[in-house]
């Protein structure tokens, strides 16, 4: 259980897929322009990443090596193509706003980098974790840096119709947090953000494992 | 649409103004991922063009002759493409182990993950499924056209890594802020370089 919640907080902060690990970029930097849109595309990714680890991790014993991705390819696309139907059914706005990126979902780095280098490798309930870790690691920067661009980009924060929060009249929104620029910009500091945590955080560990000798 | 004129338009528009990478973010990871150097992006380039050139060719036969009349396009497309496109990149691997071990080293991680090249599925399924595709055309293509459109993003690709490649090799020997040493800065230089990309919306009125 204790290496079950590693794995996942792994996901979160040490091995983030978007900030450490820079995968599955596309998506993000795509589809941070609205915070509903961005939160459903997580939640697509964190179903397909989960039940496609665990298929994968259940499997890997019998796959051959030669032919695997194609193998992890194809159970990935149809947990996609799940996706895609249902978000098509019931949520028609978000599915016409998210285009061509949820069949992409399938060759989101993210999926396919963790198939083989995690679930291939790992049980089914570790694979469940890196799954759920990978996600919600991708969903909170996605969703984060969506809300940022959304509000102080057009103004008001929506959600499903409703809005959130609007922010005051004499506000004007810059056009360009929305255009291709201010995704790029942002995005640097966000990673210039995290590196230091991460920093942080080792630093931290260093110093812990450090009195802990001087203890022994 | 048919007419010389009218191709190169598709073609600038595929290549220019829709630029994959820049206006439209798809593709990122490999473009920040192999940009270091030029000899193994100029290498990217050519197998990118070269598999999304077959790719799509495959995809959109597979589409019309086969998925299309048994009346399971909607439904299938995602598996089949992807299958295709990973049989072709597997195929294009094994070439290259053989033939160029050079390459084949210098490539690493990324050529299994031209299968995961978004821009290798976007752009089979742009071609037959256009409400995606953002050019405001609301047709379908026709093979020639669609080679031509493939073509378009490909060199696209191309231009806009061999431009970035360079860009950063140069931000190797400039002096950036600490914090923003390595991956930020390459970001903030990307998110620089599209700002060019903005003007060319605007051109021919697309």
């Amino acid at each position: 259980m204790k290496e079950w919640m590693r794995v996942l907080r792994n996901g979160l902060s040490l091995e983030n897929p978007l900030t450490v690990l820079m995968i599955g970029l596309c998506s993000t930097l795509a589809v941070s322009t609205k915070l509903e849109g961005a939160f459903f595309m997580g939640i697509g990714v964190i179903f397909v990443l989960v039940m496609s680890n665990v298929l994968i991790a259940a499997v890997r014993k019998f796959t051959p090596d030669e032919v695997r991705i194609p193998i992890f390819i194809v159970i990935i696309a149809s947990f996609v193509t799940i996706v895609d139907l249902v978000m098509k059914a019931y949520l028609p706005s978000v599915y016409s706003f998210l285009g061509v990126w949820i069949p992409l979902i399938v060759v989101n780095c993210i999926v396919l980098g963790r198939a083989e280098a995690f679930a291939y490798h790992n049980t089914v309930w570790l694979s469940v974790a890196d799954g759920i870790g990978m996600g919600l690691g991708y969903t909170v920067i996605i969703a984060g840096l969506a809300a940022f661009r959304e509000l102080f980009g057009s103004g008001q924060l929506q959600f499903l119709g409703a809005t959130l929060v609007t922010m005051p009249a004499f506000y004007r929104p810059p056009n360009i947090l929305l255009l291709f620029p201010g995704a790029f910009i942002l995005f640097g500091l966000i990673i210039a953000g995290s590196q230091a945590l991460n920093r942080r955080i080792a630093a931290k560990d260093a110093a812990q494992a450090a009195s802990l000798k001087e203890a022994v | 649409m048919s007419g010389v004129a009218q191709l190169m338009l598709l073609f600038i528009g595929a290549a220019l103004v829709n630029n994959i990478l820049l206006t439209r973010f798809i593709a990122l990871c490999s473009f920040f991922g192999i940009s270091n150097d030029m000899h193994t992006s100029i290498g990217m380039s050519l197998a990118v063009i070269f598999v999304m050139m077959m790719a799509s060719t495959a995809t959109w036969m597979f589409y019309y002759f086969l998925l299309k009349p048994l009346g399971v396009g909607e439904f299938l497309y995602i598996p089949a493409f992807i299958l295709v496109i990973a049989a072709l990149v597997q195929f294009v691997e094994m070439y290259l182990r053989k033939y160029s071990p050079a390459l084949y080293r210098a490539m690493g991680i990324y050529l299994p993950l031209i299968t995961t090249n978004c821009a290798v599925l976007a752009a089979a399924t742009e071609a037959v499924k256009p409400g995606f595709f953002k050019m405001g055309i609301a047709y379908n293509f026709t093979l020639g056209e669609n080679l031509i459109y493939t073509l378009g993003v490909s060199c696209g690709y191309g231009f806009a890594l061999l431009s970035f490649t360079a860009m950063r090799e140069r931000l190797e020997l400039a002096q950036v802020p600490e914090w923003l040493k390595g991956s930020p800065m390459a970001f903030i230089t990307a998110g620089l370089l599209t700002l060019g990309y903005i003007g060319l919306g605007s051109l021919f009125g697309l």
